[in-house]
């Protein structure tokens, strides 16, 4: 008779790491008040779990970057009138074209190859038009000068890395917007359809207009800047705030192309957890229910 | 400022202040308080990080005479930016003599002494929150959060700050070394270290940006450009624009100038506009210096998974 192997005893995970990194740390820092390092710091908005993912993938953080435009919008051209109210759509699209183009000029000047993260913040007013980008310029950790295009991306810097793992590459930002009247009823059809309830074509009918418009703005801005497609698309629309028979819609997205010859199949790796989401005990169930 | 913000007080013990002397008592009693959350706490233990006491500074201001910094700023189109890298900025009418109330010129210009008042809310607030975790016997202050709200209808602003004091297990600083603070705490914290970086401080700086608005500003704003002005009616806002751009960038001046080619981690930028034409823009950019103890050991490209849950 033979004696059974024994059961294989988990590796033995040695010291951990963590409480030797602090005290190196704290010893760094106490043995010098300021920086050894000769080069300028980074300054980032990104969190340490993005930062980190962009060294995984050769990239780094450089500066924090912002782009800021406010564009007037004539007096009195929200009131009345009928098709696309052109004026607030190019006061719009002309806001964000100079924002972007401040941000990837700050980015440049900060040795960037592009921006992730970047916060978009539109602000329409009925006489002027604000749009605040800020985000985090970024760059091949072995770079050596200035890159030819500097990208502007709203992307997470977690999405960039799955991006560039797929072969793709940011190429700018996308954007796209339209304001519409949405004309208002003659009488008589206001007063049949008073107290029904019916769909109000003039409204239904100016969204699709807008939509149409501004998904076209979006799509021809990513065209031009050398996009194939448009990822992680947001879009906002909805009646002004100001203004009850104009609708508005805008849309922006981060415009991308191949990077390779081909995409390149991440193949997820599937995991089942073992935690169970479910509750297991409710002070209801004491009741039967 | 960089005086205030980057935390020259002593560990083990930091000069003797005024700190009340029921806080005195309460610090050295023997059980300690932390603002941390039940992860975060027991990742600190885990990195051999014991907490010692929930540390807070207060300062409440009072927003009283701004003045007007050099002579003349924001009266006169010759005057210019009252110090060093600051921004003062003349546009001027394009029409000529029309009438008394067409305004001949509009300003932009930074107000270094409110950001010196906030600063002095700001550092004052640190600087008693450092004073405790002294008087805790700390090495370090985590998970620091800074409030500043107005206190009534009035110009009085509080600053508070808080933060959890801790000790570094089986270390033995050298005397007069500085207490280092950040607003990271638990895995987060972890995964700083681990990637090689090491919080110094907390930093924080406010900048002000004055705009008396030009009379193509008065227009292009309420939306009479096309009528009264020389504008197509969708033109920029040129002044408008560059003061908002030049608010961020004395921010992150500022704050550059603390970190002393550290890096800044997390920063949060959190612009604020009073006003419609003629307004004051302010920005106020957070975050945390860190400084790299050891080379970049990047982490493995990660795997995407999918899960089946």
């Amino acid at each position: 008779m033979t004696v059974p192997p024994t059961e294989p005893t988990p590796a033995d995970p040695g010291p951990d790491r963590l409480p030797a990194e602090l005290l190196a740390g704290v010893t760094a820092l106490a043995r010098s008040r300021s920086s050894p390092a000769a080069e300028r710091g980074a300054t980032s908005d990104l969190t340490i779990d993005q930062s980190l993912l962009l060294h995984a993938i050769g990239w780094e953080p450089v500066e924090l970057v912002c782009g800021v435009s406010v564009v007037s919008v004539p007096y009195g051209i929200w009131s009345w009138g009928s098709g696309e109210i052109s004026l607030a759509s190019a006061a719009h699209n002309a806001a964000v074209r100079n924002a972007a183009s401040r941000l990837g000029q700050e980015a440049a000047t900060a040795g960037g190859h592009g921006v992730v993260g970047v916060s978009v913040e539109v602000t329409i007013h009925s006489r002027h038009i604000a749009v605040e980008l800020t985000g985090s310029a970024v760059r091949p950790s072995r770079a050596k000068g200035a890159a030819k295009a500097v990208f502007v991306s709203d992307l997470s810097a977690r999405d960039f890395v799955l991006l560039e793992q797929a072969g793709w590459e940011p190429v700018g930002l996308a954007f796209g917007a339209s304001f519409v009247y949405a004309p208002r009823r003659t009488m008589g059809t206001a007063m049949r359809q008073k107290g029904q309830n019916v769909e109000l074509t003039n409204f239904t009918e100016a969204m699709y207009s807008a939509r149409e418009a501004a998904m076209a703005r979006m799509q021809t801005s990513a065209i031009v800047m050398g996009g194939k497609g448009i990822v992680d698309v947001t879009v906002r629309e909805g009646p002004m705030s100001f203004a009850s028979h104009a609708v508005g819609f805008t849309a922006w997205g981060t415009a991308v192309r191949l990077a390779g010859k081909g995409h390149r199949y991440i193949r997820p790796q599937l995991v089942l957890p073992l935690d169970d989401a479910r509750i297991l005990f409710s002070a209801e169930s004491l009741r039967g229910d | 400022m960089s005086d205030l913000i980057g935390g020259d007080r002593s560990a083990g013990g930091g000069p003797a202040g005024d700190l009340p002397e029921a806080a005195d008592r309460r610090l050295t009693s023997g059980a300690f308080s932390s603002g941390l959350t039940v992860p975060d706490f027991a990742a600190c233990l885990h990195m051999g990080l014991r907490p010692v006491g929930l540390v807070q500074g207060f300062c409440v201001m009072q927003w009283g005479w701004t003045g007007q910094g050099s002579i003349m700023r924001g009266t006169s189109p010759y005057s210019t930016a009252g110090r060093s890298g600051s921004y003062s900025e003349v546009f001027r009418c394009p029409h000529g003599y029309v009438s008394a109330e067409h305004r001949s010129f509009g300003q932009n210009f930074d107000q270094p002494w409110v950001e010196q008042a906030w600063a002095q809310g700001f550092g004052s607030a640190y600087g008693r929150l450092m004073e405790e975790a002294g008087e805790a016997g700390a090495h370090g202050v985590i998970g620091v959060v800074d409030t500043n709200r107005h206190l009534a209808d009035l110009n009085v602003t509080e600053f508070h700050i808080l933060g959890t004091a801790v000790v570094v297990e089986g270390w033995d600083p050298p005397p007069g070394t500085p207490i280092w603070t950040t607003s990271l705490a638990g895995q987060r914290l972890g995964k700083l270290l681990e990637a090689g970086l090491m919080p110094v401080s907390v930093v924080a700086a406010m900048s002000s940006v004055r705009v008396w608005a030009s009379c193509m500003t008065e227009y292009l704003m309420s939306g009479q450009a096309v009528t009264w002005g020389q504008a197509t009616g969708t033109d920029e806002v040129v002044q408008i624009s560059k003061a908002h751009m030049e608010v961020r960038r004395l921010a992150r001046d500022q704050v550059r100038g603390m970190l002393g080619g550290d890096s800044l981690h997390g920063a949060r930028l959190d612009v604020f506009e009073r006003g419609g034409e003629d307004q004051v823009i302010e920005a106020v950019l957070r975050g945390t210096r860190v400084r790299r103890f050891k080379d970049v050991d990047p982490i493995p490209v990660p795997k995407p998974t999918v899960s089946l849950a």
